[in-house]
């Protein structure tokens, strides 16, 4: 038996890496010129000749506008880059497909296997359409299946496997890569990997310093080059380049000598460059970013009650780990021992390629070999944290004389065989192994007739590897379905293993005309941790038009939604509407929105007054806690203004990072809104915790009392730490609890229906919405309780949606 | 917007899915989560269902797999352990069916849940 060759790869933004393991052993492969990692740059000269890696990263200063980088930024964005030179223009994953074919291509010069089967990473943070798009660069690089595993997973798993002593407790992984920053608790116990929390900065990277110490060389030149001048972009990316440099130099050195051999032409002046660059300089012009990146490891550490030096490990990941600043200071404030040994640059990679084995991915293309003897389908992990785990087999074909009755799984060392299993006479059979720790371990499956002649079977053996795990990939951000009245139906949380899927029932909120095109029920379905849809990201719609539809649809008619994702977190949906008896597939995959600088101007100007707003006010109260909150969002503000700066200059990545950063910092306001409101907030929890006591306690069962209590205790927690968003979701709990419980008494569809009367002169169907109040009052008579919930439930769905909040959910059509 | 299953414990509780007592190990729940995946994709007869204070449920491999994922965390363990412990014991299969059957005359609206 051939042994198994799991690929991984690391797609970055600025360099790639390519590793296999064979179930005992990693290796990283080398490309042509002997390195690790490969430059992600693609160049496409005058007469479309392609470049890939370091060939292509030489030509970035001279012929900058045929050689494109850091494409993996704009990847989900649907933006085209230009090629003036062949005057084409390719799509970012049509070039992330090239660094791909060329990892792909390194892979078959070293082993001689052309790949069909990997894993390639992506930041935790990635958003789905992000998520597609890779995958697609994958499939245009020849890969016939891929799946996608989040990076601070990889490289967990790559630093958890080598650990002597299994790593056990919690680990930080701090992977500050070329253009996103990613944070992640883990945490390791018997031999299992278990992501406990992540955080992050999608636009935080080792560029950021590299434009640091730019800024920092620019203004010192006699002619000052500007990143919002399109004119100037030559020059900027030429002192860049050298900047980068500098910096690596300054890893091991204490000075640098930035000297650019021709002279900048800025506003059509030359402009030598000949500046010295010292180590503390460049420290001090990147201590803030890495503050930035230390702000959301406290961030993440605090929200798992963990405090500095509680850590038992820090993995570094990244190019720009290797600076002796980043180190100390990561290692300082964190106050726990950085895990050494490690490649940052290549153990994302190597962690990709550990996964592969978890997923049973093997690399190599399915032999099409003709089976001999009988076939038998077996399920069993092919990495295992357990040293017994089961297998689980099932033989094919008709019984008779030679049909295998027992199964006997032989370890190749001799050492061990399993006892013999039974077949059913169904084919089945259930079995389990003894792995050796840390080894492959390649079993002969041995099957005998009930005669007791031994049977020939394919395959003949099986491979597990014992070690580190981790079991289903979880989903990066929270899926959900936004609603006509602004709020989220959550389909799927953050965490949730893959592949999932999930069903519930909606209910439109207008009439949908048969025959009418312009009539569209629309289901926005969107991705982040916000209960308001529009500060999540509209990920993808389902719409269905009247023209598609077979009758017309009333208003509060029922729509049966599935969201599924499958282990690549490929997202797929589908609407079923019972009453005509039709389904709707189409997803229209949204991408990343484009984000004109006009458009950012406007919505950072609204936001710079929310902000004055929220400090008067502030000051006025004296809430001292939020003041320190509002300086911290204008320091981000200041940075998102220099980037729409820059996206005024035509840099698509930076308008990209401001639209996201704008977004961030809305969220962060409406966390500050409900500080400020914490007298109203700290009276409201009163009222309800009074209710909810008194409500669960009267009609509560013995679970949801135990249930209450653990969130009353979580309010009271809340409440002194002045924590308001997390006061607000364990109050939902509690309204959540007392719902339940006061649902249950004989009053409570009264007191609904009652409510909903009254407000019926709003109704889309005023006629129905009358006929409904008299079946209600009927019920009411015949204290039938099941027929009123019914009626309640139809008036419900008769009021109208608010026009402005559904103006905010992507215009949702479903309640 | 739907209603919250306040049963849901009761009914789809990790334990319950994966057939294991609140005491197993969390090694002992990732084995058997795998074994009823490998059987459930193998399509063994006795991995379609599951027993609960309910009623028999029917298993989907979805459900194994929230299964495990939920009693990776602890807190979402402690939740299900506390309604696996208090639960009614498993009723009885009364008949071999893969459909749900409907739960025992009055037991849902003693658990509170009619």
């Amino acid at each position: 038996m051939e042994t198994p060759l799991y690929v991984g790869i690391d797609l970055g933004t600025t360099n790639s890496a390519a590793a296999v393991f064979d179930g005992e052993r990693v290796s990283v492969i080398r490309n042509a010129q002997g390195a690790t990692v490969t430059p992600s740059v693609v160049r496409l000269d005058k007469q479309r000749r392609m470049t890939v890696g370091t060939r292509a990263r030489r030509f970035v200063e001279q012929d900058a506008a045929n050689t494109a980088t850091e494409f993996k930024r704009l990847m989900g964005t649907g933006r085209a880059i230009e090629f003036p030179g062949a005057g084409v223009s390719r799509k970012p994953e049509e070039l992330s497909a090239e660094v791909l074919k060329a990892l792909r291509q390194d892979i078959q010069d070293q082993l001689g296997v052309a790949v069909e089967r990997a894993v390639i990473s992506v930041p935790a943070l990635f958003e789905l359409p992000q998520s597609a798009a890779t995958s697609e660069a994958a499939r245009l690089a020849g890969f016939a299946r891929v799946e996608l595993l989040q990076e601070p997973i990889a490289s967990a798993l790559a630093a958890g496997w080598r650990a002597e002593d299994d790593g056990a407790g919690t680990w930080l992984v701090f992977d500050l890569g070329g253009g996103t920053f990613d944070a992640s608790l883990l945490e390791t116990r018997d031999g299992l990997l278990r992501v406990v929390g992540h955080d992050g900065d999608n636009f935080l990277g080792g560029r950021d310093f590299d434009w640091a110490i730019t800024e920092h060389l620019a203004s010192q030149l006699a002619v000052v080059p500007r990143r919002n001048n399109p004119a100037h972009a030559a020059a900027l990316r030429a002192l860049r380049l050298a900047a980068e440099d500098a910096k690596i130099e300054l890893s091991r050195g204490e000075r640098a000598q930035v000297t650019l051999a021709q002279p900048l032409v800025i506003d059509g002046r030359d402009v030598d460059v000949d500046l010295e660059l010292t180590r503390a300089t460049v420290e001090q012009l990147c201590a803030p970013l890495v503050d930035r990146a230390l702000d959301v490891c406290a961030r993440l550490l605090s929200a798992h009650g963990l405090g500095a030096g509680r850590l038992a490990k820090i993995v570094l990941v990244g190019g720009p780990t290797v600076m002796p600043m980043v180190r100390q200071r990561v290692a300082a404030r964190l106050e726990a021992s950085l895990a050494d040994g490690h490649d940052p640059m290549t153990l994302v990679a190597q962690g990709a390629a550990l996964y592969a084995a978890t997923a049973g991915l093997d690399g190599r293309a399915a032999t099409t070999a003709a089976p001999a003897g009988r076939q038998v389908w077996l399920q069993y992990p092919a990495v295992s944290a357990d040293l017994t785990p089961h297998v689980v087999g099932k033989f094919v074909g008709d019984e008779g004389p030679d049909a295998p009755a027992k199964v006997t799984l032989v370890r190749n060392d001799g050492a061990w065989s399993s006892p013999e299993a039974s077949v059913a006479p169904d084919g089945t059979f259930l079995t389990s192994v003894s792995l050796l720790p840390r080894r492959a371990c390649t079993f002969q499956i041995q099957a005998r007739s009930a005669a007791g002649a031994l049977v020939a079977v394919t395959p003949p053996a099986l491979t597990i590897v014992q070690g580190l795990t981790i079991g289903d990939p979880p989903l990066s951000r929270t899926l959900g379905v936004a609603l006509a009245n602004g709020h989220v139906q959550v389909y799927l949380e953050r965490g949730a293993p893959l592949p999932a899927r999930r069903t519930f029932t909606h209910h439109t909120v207008e009439t949908v005309a048969k025959g009418s095109s312009e009539s569209v029920l629309r289901i926005p379905i969107v991705q982040g941790e916000m209960g308001q849809a529009d500060l999540c990201r509209l990920v993808g719609t389902l719409d269905i038009g009247g023209d598609a539809v077979k009758d017309t649809l009333p208003t509060g008619a029922p729509v049966e939604v599935t969201i599924e994702l499958d282990r690549g977190g490929r997202l797929s949906a589908r609407a079923l509407i019972p009453s005509i008896g039709q389904v709707f597939e189409h997803v229209a995959h949204l991408l990343v929105p484009d984000a004109a600088p006009e458009a950012l101007d406007a919505a950072l100007r609204d936001l710079r007054r929310q902000l004055m707003e929220l400090r008067a006010d502030a000051f006025r109260h004296q809430l001292g806690h939020v003041i320190e909150k509002l300086d911290r969002i204008e320091a981000r503000m200041s940075e998102a203004e220099r980037d729409i700066d820059a996206a005024h200059g035509g840099d698509a990545d930076a308008a990209q990072r401001a639209r996201r950063a704008l977004l961030d910092i809305d969220g962060t306001l409406a966390d500050a809104e409900l500080a400020r409101k914490w007298p109203q907030l700290d009276e409201e929890a009163r009222r309800i915790a009074i209710t909810a006591s008194s409500t669960v306690g009267m009609h509560g069962t013995d679970a949801e009392r135990t249930l209450l209590n653990e969130v009353l205790a979580a309010m009271d927690k809340a409440r002194k730490d002045k924590d308001a968003p997390e006061l607000e979701r364990q109050m939902r709990l509690a309204s959540r609890l007392t719902s339940a419980a006061f649902n249950r008494t004989s009053e409570a569809w009264e007191w609904y229906f009652e409510d909903a009367a009254s407000e019926i002169s709003r109704s889309t169907d005023l006629p129905r919405a009358n006929a409904l109040v008299t079946e209600g009052r009927r019920a009411i008579e015949r204290n039938d309780t099941p027929e009123l919930r019914r009626v309640v439930n139809a008036l419900w769905r008769l009021l109208p949606a608010d026009s402005e909040a559904r103006k905010k959910a992507f215009d949702s059509g479903v309640r | 917007m739907a209603e919250p299953r306040s049963s849901a414990w009761l009914d789809d509780n990790p334990f319950f899915v994966l057939g294991v007592s609140p005491d197993a190990s969390r090694i002992e729940i990732e084995r058997e989560a795998q074994k009823l995946l490998g059987m459930l994709e193998l399509g063994f007869a006795d991995a379609q269902t599951y027993r609960t204070p309910l009623g028999l449920r029917p298993r989907t491999p979805e459900a194994v797999r929230a299964a495990v994922a939920a009693l990776r965390d602890p807190y979402r363990r402690l939740i299900a352990e506390l309604w696996a412990r208090h639960a009614p014991p498993p009723a009885p299969p009364v008949e071999e069916r893969v459909a749900p059957v409907p739960p025992p005359s009055g037991l849902r609206r003693r658990l509170g849940w009619a």
